[in-house]
């Protein structure tokens, strides 16, 4: 059963058709990933599952109910446009922020505390936004989405701006909450991070769902009949179709009607000394081009 | 609505106001700043009219109608010198000399009876060029000359007691019957005027300048989320009810306490007067009572339209440019001020007192200059007109609230703010 689910979700402002007709589900504990160009309509699907939009077709369920005060309670968002107030103190807003998800005022007051600590910040409590730097204050942003745990937390590129060290910490809190039964909404442009992070992705271009379900299953449904061969021979001066990679890897493009385990065989028996050899999986960054690109 | 969200909201609005340097300083710095202003330039004032007062000012009296009693004038330094308030009057038999004495700086300016005063009545002054047109000095002499000609006419025409009803005919003594209708009360006029016209002004005035301040706060709060971001985040925790409802409860809390110190210092100096002022003129307690209740809702409605059209505008500037309209609104009464002073119950007062953008103003004139006018009924059926059009701005303003702040760029058509406010 999706804890966030969208049935036949439509959204226009004037002219414009920012959302036709999505329907997709994000099940418990999963991190999901949500993929799309810019201006494709990820956010304005986002904000309708928060109740912050209404959709104008189709129905929105949270935790099976339409987005009420009660079942948002169990959310959190990081927008991709970011918000604090620049002269509050920085424990200060967190418990503000902690409140309005319902939390008493000790309570927001430790969960503040102990969550800038996880981010590294517990040295800055008293310090005003304004006084951070902009990573300090995307970490304090992400601090504000998890302190309460949500059961559903959506966050709209958490990556961005943040150095390698960073993304690795923002990484292990997104491992974290999959791994204590929490689901995650991941929004990202980095490709990389849902190829590491993502259960499931649905990507949306021009507000119409392109592709949805397993991320392994769509690698492989999107990927290529190529291989890659690692040899210190070359190649092409055999007579192989192949390109090589930055890698030093070839990469063969096989007939349609070849299997990788046969071609495998055929460079054995044609004396090919290889190194390694593996079938080629297509990366999101690849899918997500062609898919997109080959729509304009 | 959560009660605990709206306070939480209420709490962080009102906490960032009020340590701002700007607000305290216009809370507590401000009336200081006046206080210490117009102790300046009061003291100043009293030390320089003091200081006038201590210098001998001689003017001429030339009476050529030969109308003047001499009686009045005593001989000083070889002069008839008449001496009245600190000024003397040096009475001379021909222009020409008081005209001598004039170019030569020994007279501040003479008063000519002419030949034909009696039939004319003119008495020509005549200053020198050194002379201010406006002498503060030569002003008051003229009464005191106007007094002198009077008595002299009259001497030995008339009985005495004659003669002081013509020179003082009349002494109005003001009174009011009771609201039975069998007591008189004695009244001062003047205070009385005074006090049935300065408080509504003061009151409207003290409404308005709260009102304007907090609301000032409202739309900054709406241009900080606009341009901080941090909408979405509030959005997806508290309905836009809640924000609205705790925003204009913080900022209004702000707006009290502003008001409340500068309150305090004109009742400060109301109570030290009132035992004086309450023995001659009738105080409106009934407005006064009534005020706080109508200062709130009037906060309540005239605060969320403000909210909910600030947060149409794209920066601060376009966002105080839209609320203009409202505060203009609560403005009415007081640009009809003089009408509902003269006419408190007509039907302007009483059409205004159901408008609820002009109610409070108006029922605190209507209560402060004539309180048995104006029915028990139409006090709290403005009032529950205000308050039921509070709820409803409040319904409205929320969606308008939400429709506005999640705007980028383009400002939606009015179709599209009638769709969402429905």
């Amino acid at each position: 059963m999706g804890i966030l689910a969208y049935q036949g979700v439509s959204k226009r402002f004037g002219q414009h058709t920012a959302l036709e007709g999505v329907s997709l589900e994000v099940v418990q504990g999963e991190v999901f990933g949500l993929l799309g160009p810019n201006g494709a309509g990820k956010t304005t699907l986002i904000r309708i599952g928060l109740d912050i939009l209404r959709a104008d077709d189709g129905e929105v369920s949270l935790f099976g109910a339409a987005p009420n005060s009660k079942t948002l309670d169990r959310t959190a968002y990081l927008p991709e446009e970011r918000g604090v107030y620049r002269r509050a103190q920085v424990r200060e807003l967190l418990e503000y922020l902690g409140r309005l998800k319902g939390l008493r005022r000790a309570p927001a007051r430790n969960a503040a505390d102990h969550w800038l600590e996880r981010v590294g910040l517990g040295a800055v409590v008293n310090q005003r936004i304004a006084s951070l730097s902009k990573g300090m204050t995307q970490k304090v942003q992400i601090a504000a989405c998890l302190m309460t745990d949500p059961e559903l937390c959506v966050l709209d590129e958490p990556f961005s701006g943040l150095d390698p060290v960073n993304v690795a910490l923002v990484t292990d809190l997104i491992e974290e909450r999959r791994r204590t039964g929490r689901t995650t909404l991941l929004s990202t442009h980095m490709m990389h991070q849902v190829e590491a992070l993502c259960d499931r992705v649905a990507l949306i271009h021009r507000g119409r769902l392109v592709v949805y379900g397993d991320l392994d299953e769509i690698r492989r449904r999107y990927s290529p009949n190529e291989v890659i061969v690692w040899t210190t021979m070359d190649l092409a001066a055999l007579g192989v179709q192949a390109t090589q990679n930055k890698t030093g890897g070839w990469r063969v493009e096989l007939p349609p009607s070849a299997t990788p385990a046969a071609y495998l065989d055929e460079l054995v028996r044609s004396g090919v000394l290889i190194d390694r050899y593996e079938p080629w999986v297509a990366g999101m960054d690849e899918i997500f081009v062609n898919l997109v690109s080959g729509d304009r | 609505m959560r009660p605990q969200r709206i306070v939480a909201v209420a709490r962080f609005e009102l906490l960032s106001v009020v340590r701002r340097w700007s607000y305290l300083i216009a809370t507590f710095g401000l009336p200081l700043f006046l206080a210490a202003v117009s102790g300046t330039v009061l003291g100043a004032q009293t030390y320089f009219l003091t200081q006038r007062a201590a210098e001998s000012s001689r003017f001429g009296l030339v009476d050529e109608a030969g109308v003047v009693d001499r009686s009045e004038f005593k001989d000083r330094d070889g002069a008839k010198v008449w001496t009245a308030n600190a000024n003397d009057v040096v009475l001379y038999e021909k222009r020409a000399d008081a005209i001598e004495d004039l170019e030569a700086g020994r007279l501040r300016a003479i008063y000519v009876v002419e030949h034909d005063y009696l039939a004319s009545g003119e008495v020509r002054a005549i200053q020198s060029q050194k002379t201010p047109l406006l002498s503060m000095r030569g002003t008051t002499v003229e009464p005191l000359l106007r007094s002198l000609l009077r008595r002299s006419l009259v001497k030995g025409r008339l009985e005495t007691d004659v003669q002081e009803r013509v020179l003082d005919p009349a002494y109005f003594v003001r009174s009011r019957l009771g609201p039975d209708g069998d007591k008189v009360t004695d009244v001062d006029e003047v205070l009385d005027l005074l006090v049935r016209t300065t408080i509504p002004l003061f009151l409207g005035i003290l409404l308005l300048t709260a009102l304007l301040s907090a609301s000032g706060y409202l739309v900054q709060t709406v241009s900080t989320d606009k341009e901080s971001k941090i909408v979405e985040v509030l959005l997806s925790s508290v309905t836009p009810e809640e924000i609205l409802a705790g925003r204009l409860f913080g900022l209004g809390d702000a707006g009290l306490v502003q008001f409340a110190v500068w309150s305090s210092m004109v009742i400060f100096v109301a109570l030290s007067a009132s035992a004086a002022l309450a023995a001659v003129v009738t105080i409106p307690w009934q407005a006064l009572l009534v005020a706080p209740l109508l200062f709130i809702l009037g906060y309540l409605f005239l605060g969320s339209l403000m909210l909910a059209t600030a947060a149409l505008g794209a920066n601060a500037a376009e966002s105080q440019k839209l609320t203009m309209g409202w505060a203009m609104l609560a403005i009415l009464p007081l640009m009809v001020l003089v009408i509902l002073l003269d006419e408190p119950h007509g039907v302007l007062g009483q059409a205004m007192t159901w408008i609820p953008f002009t109610s409070p103003l108006t029922v605190i004139i209507r209560l402060s200059v004539d309180s048995s006018g104006i029915a028990w009924w139409e006090v709290l059926g403005a009032m529950l007109v205000l308050a039921l059009s509070t709820w409803a701005s409040i319904r409205v303003g929320a969606r308008l609230f939400r429709v506005g702040f999640l705007l980028t760029g383009s400002r939606p058509s009015l179709a599209e703010l009638w769709r969402q406010a429905r």
